[in-house]
């Protein structure tokens, strides 16, 4: 049984009179371990995709499991529980809040779970200590650096042990020699801690820290590139 | 179970804890909303209290009269009371306890070798537990001094204390019209202007007073009824008895309507007798009159009075607290205004804490504590406010009252307006669905 299973996905929009279709019939498993980076010109539903994904959006048809439990008939406060247990966004514009210290924002994802508060403190450092930033616990964001910021959004990303991190751009916003840096750290978080990561990016040598490049077209899956080290192999889908 | 409840309160704690971060995040706005509330609580408390305070004047004013008095006062020149109607009442109406007839007039004064006119009044031995008054020094003049008509006299308590500078004046002697009087007690204070200013009066018996005046009847009779409830029993059969005494209406006792010398103004009698007889206790004091003309004489039972000055003071405080109040609606739509500015500025917000894992109940916590914040914290800087502007006016010479009602009422209209007009901003920004929040940047 695969961690993530979609089968079937279609997600539409209606804007006024038109109906646009983001994502027509996507058909994904992702195992547990997985490392997978998702391609594509914008506009090809790579972004809607990650939100199903996320559980932050809803499919119009098709069904989704995660580890097992149906997603697509959730309720809203359902779907909560998920987010916080099973995922961990990392975003491309960080989108730390403000006005906490770098470890009250990684504690975030814990206080929506109930944990209290030296529990929380134990584990809000560790995962800061972890990306390298075990110093910088009572900066805020706006005293941190744009590498900083994401390792900081990583920790609280990683902080609640989910099943997938999930990462939107997660360089974009950043100079190469920081992106390589974060990049760095999601290759050893999946390589020795066994973590599922599905990023989206735009950017081939980014792209390539996965093991299986999708590529996405007009909502649909164009192809499967298998990452071998230094080979890539091509798997066409149709 | 526990476990639940305990992440629930640490969940709680914590949209608590942002609530305060998103007050303190914009300073300047948050304070001129409280501004806003306190602003309107102060003005409920303030306008309410200066109600209140002019209730308890007036209250207090008619509370000083003596507990459930009874006057009976001729309106009238051509209607006297012979003193001994007085006694007479008392043996034929039942409930009346006591009864003293009253001369009101004026004497010339001297007192060692000052001289002035002081007001006198002329009572029996029953006036001080008719008009609740506490002897202080000596005692009051007795049956035997009223009956022998002797040169006694009680002086008020201002006046006992300008003649002797606070030593007692028992035992010495006035001189009222050239008469000598002895001074036999001193009555207690009531405060000034209270009890129709008793404090300055000479209290003389009535008998002695009618030779001053020089008249042999009363133009007043007071008396007391055994309970409040007795007391409007009492002004029911005194209206009886005048009217058929002053030759208004002879069919008193039965509601019925039958011919009766006096032609037309009887009509209007018997409606009145009806109401009387219908409504014993009714809550308008009875008062025999010609339609058309003067009334000859009013029976007015004080207890009635202080009731109606309550009840029309009651509904000034209310009127000006309403005017206040809205003041108090203008300062909760003002937190309204800024909670829906801050829930649109915080749309990234809200999608990260969505995307982390926060429920809809946790942002509509947060955003209703919020709203509370402001609120609480106005209403108590304006009840602070308007507790230290009620000092102010007090300074000024308007009776004020703290009322705890006020109080309570302008925090529970702040509190209630924080939690109406912090619903639909909380509501919105608990809704926004998560992709929406984190799209718009």
């Amino acid at each position: 049984m695969a961690l993530l299973e979609l089968k079937g996905i279609a997600r539409s929009y209606k804007t006024g009179q038109i109906k646009v279709d983001a994502l027509k019939g996507i058909d994904i498993s992702i195992e547990e371990g997985d490392f997978i980076s998702i391609m594509g010109p914008s506009g090809s539903g790579k972004s809607t995709l990650l939100n199903i994904i996320g559980c932050l959006d809803k499919p119009t048809s098709g069904t989704y499991e995660i580890a097992g439990r149906r997603v697509e008939k959730m309720t809203d406060g359902q779907l909560a529980d998920i987010r916080n247990r099973l995922i961990g966004f990392v975003f491309q514009s960080f989108h730390l809040l403000p006005d906490l210290d770098a470890q009250a924002n990684v504690e975030l994802p814990l206080i929506y779970r109930g944990i209290s508060g030296r529990e929380r403190r134990k584990r809000a450092i560790a995962a800061l200590e972890s990306v390298g930033l075990g110093d910088r616990l009572h900066h805020l964001p706006s005293q941190l650096s744009g590498g900083e910021q994401q390792r900081v959004a990583i920790a609280r990303a990683i902080v609640g042990d989910p099943a997938v991190i999930l990462a939107d751009e997660p360089t974009g916003a950043l100079d190469s020699r920081s992106g390589e840096n974060i990049m760095s750290i999601f290759r050893d978080l999946n390589h020795n801690q066994g973590k599922t990561i599905v990023q989206v990016t735009h950017e081939k040598s980014v792209a390539r820290y996965g093991h299986k490049i999708f590529h996405l077209l007009d909502g649909e899956i164009e192809r499967i590139e298998v990452v071998n080290d230094s080979i890539s192999q091509e798997v066409r889908v149709k | 179970m526990t476990k639940r409840l305990y992440s629930l309160l640490i969940r709680f704690w914590f949209a608590a804890k942002m609530a305060g971060h998103g007050i303190l995040a914009n300073p300047l706005r948050s304070a001129l909303t409280i501004l806003g509330v306190a602003i309107g609580v102060t003005s409920v408390v303030s306008l309410m209290g200066i109600g209140e305070g002019a209730r308890q004047a007036v209250v207090e004013q008619f509370e000083s009269f003596g507990t459930n008095v009874i006057a009976i006062k001729a309106q009238d020149a051509s209607v006297e009371f012979k003193p001994e109607e007085a006694e007479e009442l008392v043996e034929r109406v039942e409930g009346l306890e006591m009864a003293t007839p009253v001369v009101n007039t004026k004497a010339v004064m001297r007192w060692r070798r000052a001289r002035g006119y002081v007001n006198v009044i002329g009572v029996n031995s029953q006036f001080p537990q008719i008009r609740d008054h506490d002897v202080i020094a000596g005692h009051f003049f007795t049956r035997w001094h009223v009956m022998q008509r002797s040169p006694v006299a009680v002086l008020g308590y201002n006046m006992a204390v300008g003649l002797m500078g606070g030593r007692s004046p028992v035992g010495q002697t006035i001189s009222l019209n050239g008469e000598t009087y002895r001074i036999v007690g001193v009555l207690a204070a009531k405060g000034s202007g209270k009890a129709e200013g008793i404090d300055d009066k000479v209290v003389i018996p009535y008998t002695t007073a009618q030779k001053i005046a020089e008249k042999r009847t009363v133009e007043e009779i007071w008396g007391k009824a055994a309970s409040s409830k007795e007391a409007d029993l009492v002004v029911v059969q005194l209206g009886r008895i005048y009217k058929r005494k002053l030759g208004l209406d002879q069919s008193a006792p039965t509601p019925v309507t039958t011919e009766v010398e006096g032609g037309p103004p009887e009509a209007m009698m018997k409606a009145g007798m009806v109401k009387t007889v219908m409504k014993p206790g009714g809550d308008r004091p009875k008062k025999p009159s010609i339609p058309g003309g003067e009334d000859l004489i009013t029976i007015t039972n004080l207890n009635q009075l202080v009731k109606e000055a309550d009840k029309a003071n009651r509904v000034m405080t209310l009127l000006l607290g309403g005017i206040a109040a809205v003041s108090l609606l203008v300062g909760g739509l003002g937190i309204m205004n800024i909670m829906l500015v801050a829930v649109t500025e915080r749309t990234e917000e809200i999608g990260v804490r969505r995307a982390l894992g926060a429920k809809q109940a946790d942002l509509l916590i947060q955003f209703l504590l919020e709203a509370l914040y402001v609120s609480g914290i106005g209403a108590v800087a304006g009840i602070v406010a308007g507790i230290w502007g009620l000092n102010v006016f007090e300074r000024y010479g308007f009776e004020t009252a703290v009322s705890f009602q006020a109080v309570k009422t302008a925090a529970v209209i702040a509190i209630g307006c924080g939690l109406l007009f912090g619903v639909y901003p909380a509501v919105s920004a608990s809704s926004v669905p998560p992709v929406e929040a984190l799209r718009r940047q």
